[in-house]
């Protein structure tokens, strides 16, 4: 119940800084990829299932915020939050290098989906490819910066707790 | 294969291939599926939130635009002072040249229901009619400048005629020059207001206001019309070839101001 709330509450705060703060800065060209950024943390912190079932939900909520392309985000999002899920298991979570790596992987992904539905194609591939590459430098330069502060804050890892989905094979 | 995985990999495996599924699905059929209620109740969800975050930038925006504003008022206090000053010398010199006073013009707003005509708006379609007591041949403007005239009046709605229809005729006069014209509307070679009849001797601008002209039976003097966007020699070297930029948006009407024709000596008793 605890963990449902706390997803229901960052997939909304998420939601809402994506479309107040973010929007101000993405229509300056420069896109933090919040909702991959919080998928990836999800999916860190407590595996594959529950990273997909986050991604998913997220996704469908930003989904419905804009006009067409209904499950473009959630599609992506599911399989980043999966794909990070089951890396989580083989990496060290707390190293910001590594977690550097994860988010600007995440958002590159995301990106390249998204914006290959919105302009139809990748005719324009190097207008993509250039705005892959920046809002996933941005937005994981900003998510390793995020977590160390928040680490920092609460004097303790954000993934000490990170859930174990596997059972030992006998 | 799943048989090979534990169970909580197949799990989630199970569960990745069902909100693929579902993604997929909605990519699909996505278009097809009611959306507007469910945005309008996320967009109801989300709205004090969004005031909230959005507060402080409002509350910087505000700010700067109360300052901006206070100066425009400031500046505007001080332009109208003189020209209340000018406007009491002016009746005070038209009356002692015996020339008629001028009229406030009467307001009356009307909503724009309908624009009409390919590829430019021809006409357009007024909320208010007969009823509101809209007469043929009352002018219609916007906060910005001369829209057309009322052509047809029906009961409760009246149609207008835009600047843009190719019978439209507008005498007009630019700005401070006394150089008068008749603004009409070309559809070839390419769609564009003409300022016709200006002889080559009259000197002109690009930029200047063009206005109603006092010589206009349908329209009140002094109505902006739009400026001077383009200077040629006319095919026959005699006149100008002046092409308007209107003053309103002809093709984003929202919301209009029916303005009373002027009234003539003697016309009152046909009105």
């Amino acid at each position: 119940m605890r963990v449902f709330a706390g997803l229901l509450l960052l997939a909304g705060v998420a939601l809402l800084i994506r479309s107040t703060a973010l929007s101000v800065l993405a229509a300056r060209g420069v896109i933090v990829d919040v909702l991959a950024f919080v998928t990836v943390v999800w999916a860190l912190r407590w595996g594959e299932s529950q990273g997909s079932t986050f991604g998913f939900v997220l996704g469908l909520a930003a989904d419905l915020d804009a006009a067409h392309w209904l499950g473009r985000h959630a599609l992506a999002l599911a399989l980043v939050g999966y794909g990070i899920g089951r890396l989580s298991r083989a990496l060290v979570r707390g190293n910001p290098a590594t977690q550097f790596m994860l988010l600007f992987a995440a958002t590159v992904a995301h990106q390249a989906w998204a914006l290959a539905l919105e302009l139809g194609g990748v005719a324009g591939w190097r207008f993509l490819l250039g705005h892959m590459v920046v809002s996933g430098l941005v937005t994981a330069l900003l998510g390793v910066l995020v977590l160390a502060l928040v680490s920092l804050g609460s004097g303790r890892s954000l993934f000490s707790r990170a859930a174990i989905e596997t059972t030992p094979r006998t | 294969m799943g048989g090979f995985l534990p169970p909580a990999e197949r799990r989630s495996g199970v569960l990745l291939g069902l909100y693929a599924t579902l993604a997929l699905l909605l990519l699909l059929t996505g278009d097809r599926i009611p959306q507007a209620g469910l945005r309008g109740a996320g967009a109801w969800l989300f709205a004090p939130f969004d005031r909230l975050v959005l507060v402080v930038d409002r509350l910087g925006a505000a700010w700067r635009e109360n300052e901006r504003l206070h100066e425009r008022i400031t500046r505007l206090e001080l332009e109208a002072a003189r020209l209340r000053q000018a406007g009491v010398e002016n009746l005070r010199l038209r009356d002692s040249l015996g020339l008629p006073a001028y009229r406030a013009l009467t307001l009356r707003p009307a909503e724009v229901l309908a624009l009409a005509g390919e590829p430019v708006p021809a006409s357009a379609t007024l909320s208010a009619g007969a009823s509101q007591g809209v007469n043929v041949g009352d002018a219609v403007v916007t906060s910005d400048g001369l829209v057309g005239r009322v052509g047809e009046v029906y009961a409760g709605l009246s149609r207008v005629i835009l600047l843009t229809d190719p019978n439209s005729a507008v005498a007009c006069e630019v700005e401070s020059t006394g150089v008068q014209g008749v603004l009409r509307f070309f559809a070839s070679p390419r769609p564009q207001l003409l300022l016709t009849g200006v002889p080559m001797a009259d000197t002109l601008r690009v930029g200047q206001l063009v206005l109603t002209s006092g010589l206009s039976l349908r329209y009140p003097r002094g109505l902006p019309v739009g400026r001077v966007e383009r200077l040629a020699r006319d095919l026959n070297g005699l006149t100008h070839e002046i092409e308007i930029a209107p003053a309103a948006r002809l093709s984003r009407l929202r919301h209009a101001y029916v303005v009373p024709g002027p009234v003539r000596p003697g016309a009152e008793a046909g009105r």
